[in-house]
């Protein structure tokens, strides 16, 4: 019984998509657009509080420089005509995420831009959540979800003891995975035709496995290469779009301008802000693969006082010793980030080595008299406070 | 007998669980009389009167509020051990908490508060504002304040902590508060809590 009603109202609901599809023919990018259908209206408003909700939060990173950098990028992919139509959020959260609203609301967290290593990179993910703003993908899944829900319900009330057919339920999670996929190449377009590099965009996906893979060895956990999207997953496997990108970028993938020092430049004043957010997540086999994905073989002095930090913080006996030799490099190497020496003593004193952490924490408070914890580091070095 | 015990204990429980309401448990702690905190051998003499609430942080840990922990929250932590987390860890898997190490500096005390707080309430809005020495319980200990935020909620909030490594152990006690009225009202009654610490 429950299959007859199943295709009549999946039927319906097809043509009713068909129906109002039709109805809404500009695109949502275009200036002071007006969502046509209910459903659109509906979802817009809900998006707009949620972005007025947004605006105002302290999570978000308000700098000129960084959202406009981010913007221009976005107008060199999609177009200027496109871009227009589209407010960029950058999110303070130590993730790798991005997010489009049916609004135009476009939220990018630190994380990922921690992640991502020039400026095709980042266009590839500007321009993929682009693609689910242009595509209405948010709409289409709010009226397929409503839709399949309906039949969920309904059959639960005139036959409870049916089951649901399993299909009815791939179908949905299936269609989002496709949407994915749609934003994904819709992306990779954009790419190419902005002169970008587009293998760009399969080697974000490669190393974020292999991070996770990192994450995954280091809290002891099994490490699970997923080759296939899981029944209820919402988006393809990493090592689908891995694969999938890399073959439609095809032979032209390796042409076109990454744009990596524009990128490092715009980005250098965040640096050590994401890198500090991401290692006190104590996620120690993520953020030591991540160092070393950012150091590329190039310990930088910046990187390699971060790695003594992550190290400092786990605290294991050898972790104190690894700690202090690599503030040590990084002194060698030219820091001149006062952070360095503190890192250096705060070890060396635990690892018991306390002539030589007093002395580095000396040089700290030298280099930072006005440091908001000169008291304490005074008290440790042995000048006044209570011992 | 010893299986006739066990159940007479599954049976109390039982009832226990039965018979008690949702809130109890949260205690009125009367002021000026020595009490014992967080199972545990750390004495405080409160000067007013404050409410402990039945639910723990942790295994070794307690609270006490005057208006509900999310205006006023004092928590003392009694001798937390080493390889232990400040807190209970929700997921050992996928959130894992930090560990205290026997060898942690009381300046590493503010960064392991700020460490698990960023990773139980899922904010990287958390900064420790500054620290200097004061002695907790007779001992060389720290005090440090802070400021955070927790997620899906814009109400920027205000702590501070007085803490110290006493053998080993990580003893502290944490006043947190929403920044606009509520810090400031509390605050010294917290210091004077603090104050009367002994072990």
């Amino acid at each position: 019984m429950a299959a007859w009603m199943i295709a009549a109202a999946l039927a319906g609901a097809a043509l009713g998509t068909g129906a109002s599809d039709r109805l809404a023919p500009l695109p949502p990018y275009g200036a002071a657009y007006t969502p046509t259908t209910v459903d659109e209206r509906g979802l817009w408003q809900q998006a707009d509080e949620a972005e007025r909700d947004l605006r105002d939060s302290p999570a978000v990173v308000r700098d000129a420089g960084l959202n406009g950098y981010l913007g221009k990028v976005l107008c060199r992919s999609v177009g200027e005509d496109r871009c227009r139509g589209v407010r960029i959020y950058v999110v303070r959260a130590p993730y790798f995420n991005a997010f489009m609203a049916p609004n135009g609301m476009m939220i990018v967290w630190t994380g990922a831009l921690l992640r991502l290593r020039d400026e095709a990179e980042l266009a590839s993910v500007l321009g993929h959540e682009f693609g689910h703003f242009e595509m209405r993908h948010g709409l289409k899944t709010f009226r397929r979800g409503r839709t399949i829900t309906d039949i969920i319900a309904w059959t639960g009330v005139l036959s409870p003891y049916s089951t649901l057919p399993v299909s009815l339920v791939q179908l949905h999670f299936a269609y989002n995975r496709a949407q994915e996929t749609e934003a994904d190449l819709l992306g990779l377009r954009y790419l190419a035709a902005a002169g970008y590099r587009s293998y760009a965009a399969s080697r974000i996906w490669e190393r974020l496995m292999a991070e996770e893979d990192a994450t995954a060895l280091g809290r002891k956990r099994r490490v699970t290469h997923r080759y296939a999207a899981g029944f209820f997953a919402s988006h393809p496997t990493e090592l689908t779009r891995a694969t999938y990108l890399r073959e439609a970028a095809g032979a032209e993938g390796e042409r076109g301008d990454e744009a990596r020092d524009t990128f490092l430049t715009a980005m250098k004043p965040w640096r050590a802000g994401f890198l500090a957010d991401q290692i006190k997540l104590n996620d120690f086999g993520g953020s030591e693969f991540l160092l070393g994905e950012l150091a590329g073989g190039q310990w930088t002095p910046e990187l390699l006082m971060t790695r003594g930090e992550l190290y400092r913080e786990r605290g294991n006996p050898r972790d104190l010793v690894s700690a202090a030799q690599f503030y040590q490099q990084a002194i060698d190497s030219g820091c001149t980030d006062p952070i360095a020496w503190r890192g250096l003593g705060l070890s060396l004193l635990r690892g018991q080595q306390e002539a030589a952490g007093r002395a580095a924490l000396k040089i700290y408070l030298e280099k930072a008299p006005q440091a908001n914890d000169r008291a304490a580091m005074a008290m440790l070095i042995g000048e006044g406070g209570v011992q | 007998m010893r299986g006739f015990r066990r159940g007479l204990k599954i049976a109390a429980i039982g009832l226990a669980l039965v018979a008690a309401p949702v809130a109890a448990g949260n205690k009125l702690i009367p002021a000026g009389q020595p009490v014992a905190v967080a199972k545990s051998v750390l004495t405080v003499t409160p000067s007013v009167e404050w409410n402990r609430l039945s639910a723990r942080p942790g295994r070794n840990s307690e609270s006490w509020t005057f208006d509900g922990d999310a205006l006023n929250d004092l928590t003392f932590y009694g001798g937390i051990e080493p390889e232990k987390t400040l807190f209970r860890e929700v997921s050992k898997r996928n959130k894992p908490l930090p560990r205290i190490k026997a060898t942690m500096l009381v300046t590493d005390i503010p960064t392991l508060v700020e460490n698990s707080y960023r990773i139980a309430l899922d904010t990287p809005l958390f900064t420790v504002e500054g620290m200097e020495p004061m002695a907790f319980a007779g001992k060389p200990g720290i005090r440090f304040t802070y400021s955070f935020t927790r997620p899906n909620e814009d109400l920027p909030r205000k702590g501070e902590g007085r803490g110290a490594m006493i053998d080993g152990k990580l003893y502290l006690i944490t006043f947190e508060a929403p920044r606009l009225h509520y810090f400031d009202s509390g605050v010294a009654a917290f210091r004077q809590v603090a104050d009367s610490a002994k072990l």
